[in-house]
């Protein structure tokens, strides 16, 4: 979603541990990182990849235009701030446990400013075999046709490495993330996915918590004409209980697996009755 | 107010009958429970301020009792202020009808709720909280002690970073309006700034919850008898939903997390012993967490538990042939394939 094998990429916190060790790995996919930014520490380098006190200096030395955030979480609202208003185009946060006041000023910030936010919470973004913004593994597929729109990290690693290893292609994987307020939300992803060209079915994988697959459902009926393949976890969770996620959680019957699923098939989407269905479902439709 | 510990019969002996009495209890739906009666006598005030001291509702104690005398009750309302979280909004929502659950009446009468929502940016201004007043019919004195209510909710929404802030409800005497009831849901992760967050995450968690959060872990105490070590919620999640089709209980819900060290793996897997599961379910894919450190882990652990249940293990993804190999030379067979996985477990269980 708005980035490319072309990308010119940011790493905020490229000093901190995570900030070290997934530059490294996405440096070996081949992702065009940069420069980094942690605020005193502009100088130095990371794997050869320069370090600026602010994410300004980076644009005017560097010329990026795409962010991907590991700085600890009360320090993103700050970090993703400075890179908003300093025009970057796609700014993607995997850090967790980010206050959710601070992610709906940032979400403000970015409509305000017509750019783009994706996350928090989440595994980032994979144009397989061309970029890699993200802490996923590398070997999971190739590239191909088909988009995987996800809440949660392993459960779609999972999957995504079953649709690759049945032969099938991605042409994009996106984390959204498990937080109950998201940079882009379910229905804006696969809004993007319906009209890009390069997508022709779109894998849908969801959670307990929240409405927003019941919103994308209503969406998927109106405007999506591509298939939509789904999968939906926690059809057996309890009720009010966060289950890992800060978003996962159902509060009397608001947020439920099945009520997801219903929606989800009135809206003319296969849904898969577990995660390892999902490739012979895709066989189905391609 | 009566605080646990404090001399019931003479706290009660200040106030006149008939009354309602309130447990204080950091839960919602305190009415359903039954933590909320009324008294028509003293009599009536001390036993149910007893029976209320000895109750413990999903890991909380009763810490407080309120007793108000009952005042005439013209009308009851409803309101809140709550995050709209997937609309990245804010609703001031308001109803006729007080005392009930919301998310009823909103399904079966839509008509009977008032809902307008907000932008974090601007605030709830005054005029929605006016227009929201008048619909609810408040007129004269009324109209500006409702529109300061609504106000007031807001200012306690944005100062704690509340995702909801209700009045339910909300009551109309001869002297004016008053809050019968309330329930704030806060945001966990506020606790660095936030200390009344802090002071109830404390209290909240069980003995087990708390150890698993303090390793690094989430974790969920569920009622079956297969103890479940994966990674990933959503995969976690997953895992458990194929078990429950095939009628198989997970005792809890266990993310160990990115990355986990052999010595997170360890504690978890001490922490589900402590569950005393007939059997436990090892589930894990490896990104940034290695299988050769959750190999070494389980071995460990072994070793360490001479009474440790039957275990069951699928490693894939990152250094998967390491550790499998591992596990091989101690005699434990790890599978990789999931539902292979989980009939071993149907398997062990049945003999």
């Amino acid at each position: 979603m708005f980035i490319s094998e072309n990308s010119k990429v940011l790493v905020q916190g490229i000093t901190g541990k995570q900030g070290i060790f997934h530059t490294q790995l996405m440096l070996n996919y081949g992702t065009k990182i940069v420069a980094g930014v942690t605020p005193g520490k502009g100088g130095q380098q990371v794997h050869g990849v320069p370090v600026f006190n602010e994410v300004k200096d980076a644009i005017r030395e560097t010329g990026v235009d795409t962010s991907i955030i590991f700085v600890p979480a009360r320090f993103v609202l700050s970090a993703a701030m400075e890179s908003l208003n300093a025009g970057i185009n796609m700014t993607c946060i995997i850090t967790e446990n980010v206050p959710v006041f601070d992610m709906i000023q940032l979400v403000e910030k970015s409509k305000e400013k017509g750019l783009h936010l994706v996350g928090p919470n989440c595994p980032g973004m994979l144009i397989p075999d061309k970029i890699k913004l993200g802490i996923m593994p590398d070997n999971m597929c190739h590239y191909g046709n088909v988009a995987v729109v996800s809440k949660s990290g392993t459960l779609s690693y999972e999957i995504t490495k079953a649709i690759g290893d049945s032969g099938i292609g991605v042409s994009a994987y996106v984390g959204i993330g498990g937080d109950p307020v998201r940079g882009t939300t379910m229905q804006e992803a696969v809004a993007y996915y319906s009209e890009d060209p390069h997508t022709k079915v779109i894998v849908l994988i969801g959670e307990i918590g929240s409405d927003e697959e019941e919103k994308t459902a209503v969406f998927i009926k109106r405007n999506v004409s591509k298939p939509v393949i789904a999968y939906i976890a926690g059809k057996s969770a309890p009720e009010g209980k966060r289950m890992g996620h800060a978003g996962a959680i159902i509060s009397g019957d608001v947020g439920t697996a099945q009520g997801k699923i219903k929606a989800l098939q009135r809206s003319g989407a296969l849904v898969a009755d577990t995660p390892w269905e999902v490739p012979q479902l895709l066989k189905e439709v391609l | 107010m009566i605080l646990k510990g404090e001399d019931i019969e003479e706290k009660v002996n200040s106030f006149s009958f008939p009354a309602i009495v309130k447990s204080q209890i950091a839960i919602g739906s305190r009415k359903k429970a039954g933590l909320i009666k009324i008294a028509q006598t003293q009599e009536d005030a001390i036993s149910l301020c007893r029976e209320f001291f000895s109750r413990n509702v999903a890991g909380f104690d009763v810490e407080a009792i309120i007793i108000e005398e009952l005042a005439k009750i013209d009308q009851e309302y409803y309101c809140s202020i709550a995050l709209d979280a997937s609309g990245r909004q804010f609703y001031l929502i308001a109803s006729k009808e007080g005392g009930i659950d919301i998310e009823e009446v909103s399904k079966e009468h839509p008509d009977a709720i008032i809902k307008r929502s907000f932008p974090y940016s601007e605030g709830l201004t005054e005029e929605i909280a006016r227009d929201v007043a008048i619909q609810l019919g408040f007129s004269g004195n009324l109209l500006q002690s409702g529109i300061d209510i609504f106000l007031k909710l807001s200012k306690i929404t944005m100062k704690l970073e509340a995702q909801l802030v209700e009045i339910n409800p909300l009551i109309m005497t001869a002297s004016g309006l008053f809050a019968v009831d309330g329930k704030m849901i806060l945001d966990d992760d506020t606790d660095f700034r936030q200390p009344v967050v802090q002071k109830l995450l404390d209290r909240k968690l069980s003995e087990l919850e708390k150890i698993a959060k303090k390793e690094g872990f989430s974790f969920v105490e569920l009622s079956g008898e297969i103890g479940i070590l994966a990674n990933g919620a959503g995969l976690t999640m997953a895992l458990l939903d194929v078990l429950s089709e095939l009628g198989l209980q997970p005792a809890n819900f266990l993310d160990v997390g990115g990355g986990a060290s052999k010595e997170r793996v360890y504690k978890a897997l001490e922490l589900i012993f402590e569950l005393q599961p007939k059997a436990v379910l090892v589930n894990i894919f490896g990104g940034i967490t290695r299988c050769d450190i959750v190999a070494q882990a389980i071995i460990q652990a072994l070793n360490d538990f001479s009474n440790a249940p039957p275990m069951v293990i699928r490693l894939t993804g990152t250094n998967e042939k390491e550790g499998i190999a591992l596990l091989k030379e101690e005699n434990i067979d790890a599978f990789q394939d999931v539902m292979a996985a989980v009939k071993k477990v149907k398997e062990v269980l049945s003999e």
